[in-house]
């Protein structure tokens, strides 16, 4: 009997697990900006190891890391927990909806992403955060692409 | 248990031979010398396993002829030094070696004769597998300088293309079955193939390595034109993006080189710089949309920005929200850029 609680409880844990992988492939929905700090929304993107890839993903594409990337100086250092626009997940999105035209041409579930992504780096291993940069090393940065995976 | 009809498999089978016997993605209709030559090797390679298999059925068949027929009349006595079986034995050993050697002569014929094409290429393209379309550069034979497109392969009649083969993510394959074999594109190494195509027309490539969820719609055409055609198709793929001409078209290029599409697309002479997706400079000189997805049309433009994963879920392409007046004016706007 003992045995077959804590099978359970083993199943229950890995199916806990599944959800922090879940992605959706179907058609997009419209997504919005946060409303205030305590937007519910928050941990659905947080807490999901795939939107948070994703924002890891555009991180590189939208050339962020030129500034931002691993070892950046503060005040653009990323990874040191201090925000100056403020900690919230609606100032970090506003943060950065608010880089010029190119905030302006990131979508709303991308922002959403990138903030998820960006909150989490200040928990990341930086060996862990140097790893992310190799794999994404064929992917474009903005404007170049220095050719396949040599 | 259902059985099922045999009629039915006598219909079928020849009807799966006659298919994939010729068409636009098939190695048994061979249009480039690669092809051809390993269509070769296939056919030497069916003759001497097919002999070896007829010879070892009949000699089957006449084991059971001799112990029906003659040992249960006039069973042997044991004879360990039977000379005949010996000297058969040797024989077959040696057909069995000869067949080997014609297999590794072939195939080393072969192998000889793709490298050598490898290395007589008049003309370097650059293949990248990306999940899930085909970033394609052609070397500028004049400048040096590399001419970008996507999922559409141009090849000129008779010349050898030595094609480069990387990929910026997970591992690809790269195929056109009608002009020569396959070969892997590995992330880390830079493979190449090449391709001597022979016969004008439209061939298929599709991703031979499973790669993800869209990795059957990671395909592209194959167009083998005549060298002046090539030419000429190159000289306009240098080219920058063709400019608006009319107030639709006008705010459809403000929208497509200033807005979202811009982050990830490149338009060539444009605001627009993005790497991180296909360049779409000449998107409507190109016969197919989403890496063989969609053919190309105005429809079909508009539908994949509204909603591409609807069409082809999983792909990185985000649903763009446009209103219906810009909506129009992007698709208006993407045709023109022939």
């Amino acid at each position: 009997m003992r045995g077959g609680r804590a099978a359970s409880l083993v199943l229950l844990l890995l199916l806990a697990a599944c959800s922090k992988e879940k992605r959706v492939l179907d058609a997009d929905q419209p997504v919005t900006d946060p409303v205030g700090a305590q937007d519910p929304r928050t941990r659905q993107f947080q807490d999901n190891a795939y939107q948070v890839a994703q924002g890891g993903r555009y991180f590189a594409w939208y050339g962020c890391s030129n500034c931002h990337g691993n070892g950046a100086q503060e005040p653009l250092d990323l990874g040191d927990g201090r925000w100056r626009h403020g900690s919230t997940p609606d100032r970090v999105y506003a943060a950065i909806a608010g880089h010029g035209a190119l905030g302006a041409r990131i979508l709303p579930e991308q922002r959403w992403q990138l903030a998820a992504y960006v909150e989490q780096l200040p928990t990341l291993d930086t060996a862990y955060r140097r790893r992310q940069d190799t794999d994404q090393v064929g992917e474009a940065q903005a404007g170049n692409w220095s050719g396949p995976i040599r | 248990m259902v059985r099922p009809d045999p009629m039915k498999w006598r219909v079928l089978l020849p009807a799966f031979a006659v298919t994939s016997c010729s068409g636009a993605q098939t190695p048994l209709d061979p249009v480039g010398d690669q092809a051809s030559q390993l269509f070769s090797l296939l056919t030497l390679m069916l003759w001497v396993c097919g002999i070896a298999y007829a010879l070892v059925l009949a000699f089957l068949g006449w084991t059971l002829w001799r112990a029906r027929h003659v040992l249960e009349r006039d069973p042997p006595e044991v004879a360990p030094e039977d000379r005949r079986l010996n000297h058969g034995l040797r024989i077959w050993a040696g057909l069995v070696a000869v067949g080997l050697i014609i297999l590794a002569g072939g195939s080393y014929v072969v192998d000889w004769a793709l490298s050598r094409a490898e290395r007589e290429a008049a003309l370097e393209v650059r293949v990248t597998g990306h999940q899930w379309w085909w970033r394609i550069e052609y070397r500028d034979p004049a400048t040096h300088q590399w001419i970008e497109t996507a999922n559409e392969l141009h090849l000129p009649q008779g010349r050898t293309a030595l094609v480069l083969l990387g990929s910026a993510d997970v591992i690809h394959s790269f195929w056109v079955p009608n002009v020569a074999g396959k070969m892997d594109m590995v992330p880390g190494r830079i493979n190449q193939v090449a391709l001597t195509p022979r016969r004008l027309g439209w061939f298929r490539g599709q991703c031979a390595e499973f790669c993800g969820s869209q990795h059957a719609h990671m395909a592209f055409d194959v167009y083998v034109d005549s060298p002046a055609q090539f030419a000429a198709w190159l000289t306009a793929q240098r080219q920058p993006a063709t400019a608006a001409t009319d107030p639709v078209l006008a705010r459809g290029a403000q929208v497509v080189t200033q807005g979202p599409c811009a982050a990830c697309h490149r338009l060539r002479g444009t605001p627009a710089t993005g790497r991180a997706g296909p360049d779409i400079t000449h998107l409507a000189s190109r016969h197919a949309l989403a890496a063989g997805t969609l053919p190309l049309t105005r429809g079909a433009i508009q539908g994949w920005i509204a909603q591409p994963k609807a069409l082809k879920p999983g792909t990185m392409m985000p649903a763009i929200p446009l209103s219906a007046a810009d909506a129009d004016a992007v698709s208006r706007y993407l045709v023109t850029l022939k």
